[in-house]
């Protein structure tokens, strides 16, 4: 029987009283990739933001359930710790903190047992060796003055290290070369078969490299389409129109 | 001019408007009591001479004081390139003064570490680097928590030389420092870069003057303010550009981290520029913790303290990237993630 990782009930969410998703249910079990589509402003980011416990949305009705577990009070480190992963559309700029320290804290923070410096180092190396990145990038600060796809990057190679079991990326293909997109995807399949994915995009291109077992369209802050990965595939040739006319009708 | 003759300086001057000189003297402003001299020790290469030119026509209450209360003198000259000197200087009993003077004619890097128990400390510190030379000094301030500091720095650029000075300031309760830098002749460089943490009722007044006085000379400065509890900090700086001094590219920054409610920072810079073709450039910010900086952090499994402590560490070693003298940079590094863990465990 398949594993629940992740269980969005009637999801409601608002931002200063403007209500943002409006009754999501979304359930995702382990070795599954679900993918969510939609418009500019459809409440994807919204979505993501909420499961990993972002402080300024309020949840107003509805619940998230983790590994079985209703998870609306723990804070965005519990989570974090919990095993969830969010690789976020707009990762911050830290001047001052290098990547290195930063990856050390991370994974120090997030795993139970102390961290061995030679085992650590073998690890990350392993892990920046898969997504090709230069080592000369551990002593950079944490995205201060990265391409985009180096941010891309950095977000993937965080993933790996933290080993979720549930991964959330938003827009994690957005702003990629054809290269990149190529190792950002070997990076989340390497993940993706020991936990749950939620992958938010808007292009159907990452999906050459990542097969998703379902796909999601979100219009006005509710899912009101899911199929399987043809549906990204229609989406591409025929855009949002067909399912906005069906929902209004 | 005497100390005896000196008129306490007014609080509508810039230089004592947050830190009026009653404040910083060691006891009663009429008084010029008996001071030990800091004991200084080269702890790795070059070699100390007793002894520094004594500095005349000073006419900033500062430097008259330190000058009248005596304490050691000593002077570190260069001799060939390459050199990284550290020095320690040590301040104990009640009033503690050194003067340190450097004549740095080469590629070197002094790094000074100021600690010590003493009630007062006076530091003032003495600098020329030779035409063509690529000096860099540090200056660590790991004094007690619970005394004063009164620090004065007299820095002279000449023709092609560049300087480079990093500050950190962690230790005393109450410290003005007073860093004054004129430039000789065209081609020279000066970037300043200092870092300050703020902790319990700490009060930290950096005053950072920068004289163009010829054409051709670059300056930068930054200063990062990180301040907690009930913690002020101030940065005044004041950056001139002579007439016809033309060519001059100077700017200066101060960004202060606020903490906690009760902590202030103040960010005043200051330019007179009388020159017409130059590059001259100045700001200030002040803010709390960035929320979108914590969440990241966060969502990465650091608890909110471990998270706030890493963006303060960050914030502060950030003061320092302007710096191209690596050595100076990871020192810096060094002691300032060495003193940040310490206030994390108490």
């Amino acid at each position: 029987m398949a594993e629940e990782i992740l269980r969005v009930e009637n999801l409601h969410v608002s931002v200063e009283d403007t209500p943002i998703l409006n009754g999501m249910d979304l359930t995702i079990n382990r070795g599954e990739i679900h993918v969510i589509m939609g418009r500019n402003g459809a409440g994807k980011s919204t979505l993501a933001s909420v499961i990993m416990g972002h402080p300024a949305y309020e949840i107003t009705e509805g619940s998230i359930h983790y590994m079985g577990t209703n998870i609306d009070e723990m804070s965005v480190f519990e989570r974090a710790r919990a095993g969830m992963f969010l690789s976020f559309q707009y990762p911050a700029v830290i001047p001052g903190v290098q990547v290195g320290t930063f990856l050390k804290k991370s994974v120090q923070s997030v795993r139970d047992e102390p961290l061995k410096g030679r085992e650590f180092r073998k690890e990350l190396n392993g892990a920046m060796a898969t997504l090709e990145m230069q080592k000369s990038v551990l002593s950079r600060y944490v995205n201060d003055g990265f391409s985009g796809g180096e941010k891309k990057r950095l977000e993937i190679l965080q993933m790996l290290l933290l080993k979720p079991t549930l991964a959330l990326l938003d827009e994690t293909d957005s702003g990629l070369d054809i290269d990149a997109l190529r190792i950002v995807a070997k990076g989340i399949n390497s993940v993706a078969p020991e936990a749950g994915c939620l992958i938010i995009t808007h292009y159907q291109r990452l999906l050459d490299h990542v097969q998703p077992h379902f796909v999601h369209v979100m219009i006005d802050g509710t899912i009101v389409e899911s199929g399987g990965p043809e549906l990204a595939l229609k989406l591409e040739e025929q855009g949002y129109e067909w399912l906005e006319t069906a929902a209004e009708a | 001019m005497k100390y005896a003759d000196m008129a306490v300086p007014s609080r509508a001057l810039h230089l004592w408007r947050y830190t009026p000189w009653a404040r910083i003297h060691p006891s009663k402003v009429e008084d010029v009591p008996d001071a030990s001299g800091i004991r200084f020790n080269i702890v790795e290469g070059g070699e100390l001479v007793e002894g520094a030119p004594r500095i005349v026509n000073a006419e900033d209450i500062g430097r008259v004081f330190l000058s009248e209360l005596g304490g050691s003198a000593w002077t570190y000259e260069s001799t060939s390139n390459a050199d990284v000197v550290h020095l320690q200087a040590v301040a104990s009993g009640h009033v503690a003064v050194g003067h340190l003077h450097l004549s740095l004619k080469h590629d070197v890097t002094v790094m000074l570490h100021l600690s010590g128990e003493s009630d007062w400390t006076g530091l003032h510190i003495t600098g020329e680097i030779g035409a063509n030379a690529r000096a860099g000094f540090g200056l660590v301030n790991e004094l007690a928590s619970n005394g004063k500091f009164l620090h004065c720095e007299d820095w002279v650029v000449n023709r092609d030389a560049s300087l480079e000075l990093a500050g950190l300031s962690i230790g005393g309760f109450r410290c003005k420092s007073d860093v004054r830098t004129h430039f000789t002749a065209s081609g020279g460089a000066l970037t300043q870069a200092i870092s300050v943490h703020g902790s319990g009722q700490r009060h930290v007044d950096h005053h950072i003057e920068v004289h163009h006085d010829v054409p051709h000379t670059d300056s930068s400065l930054n200063i990062h303010a990180a301040c907690d509890d009930q913690s002020h900090s101030i940065a005044t700086g004041l950056l001139t550009i002579a007439e016809h001094a033309n060519h001059c590219d100077a700017g200066q920054v101060f960004k202060n981290l606020l903490l906690s409610e009760k902590a202030r920072a103040e960010a005043i810079p200051e330019l007179e520029v009388l020159a017409d073709e130059v590059a001259a450039a100045h700001g200030a910010a002040s803010a709390p913790v960035n929320p979108d900086q914590l969440h990241y952090l966060m969502s990465r499994g650091l608890d909110e303290e471990s998270a706030v402590a890493l963006l303060v560490e960050g914030f502060m070693q950030d003061g320092f990237s302007s710096l191209d003298n690596q050595t100076l940079v990871d020192e810096m590094r060094t002691r300032l993630t060495v003193h940040l863990e310490c206030e994390l465990k108490r």
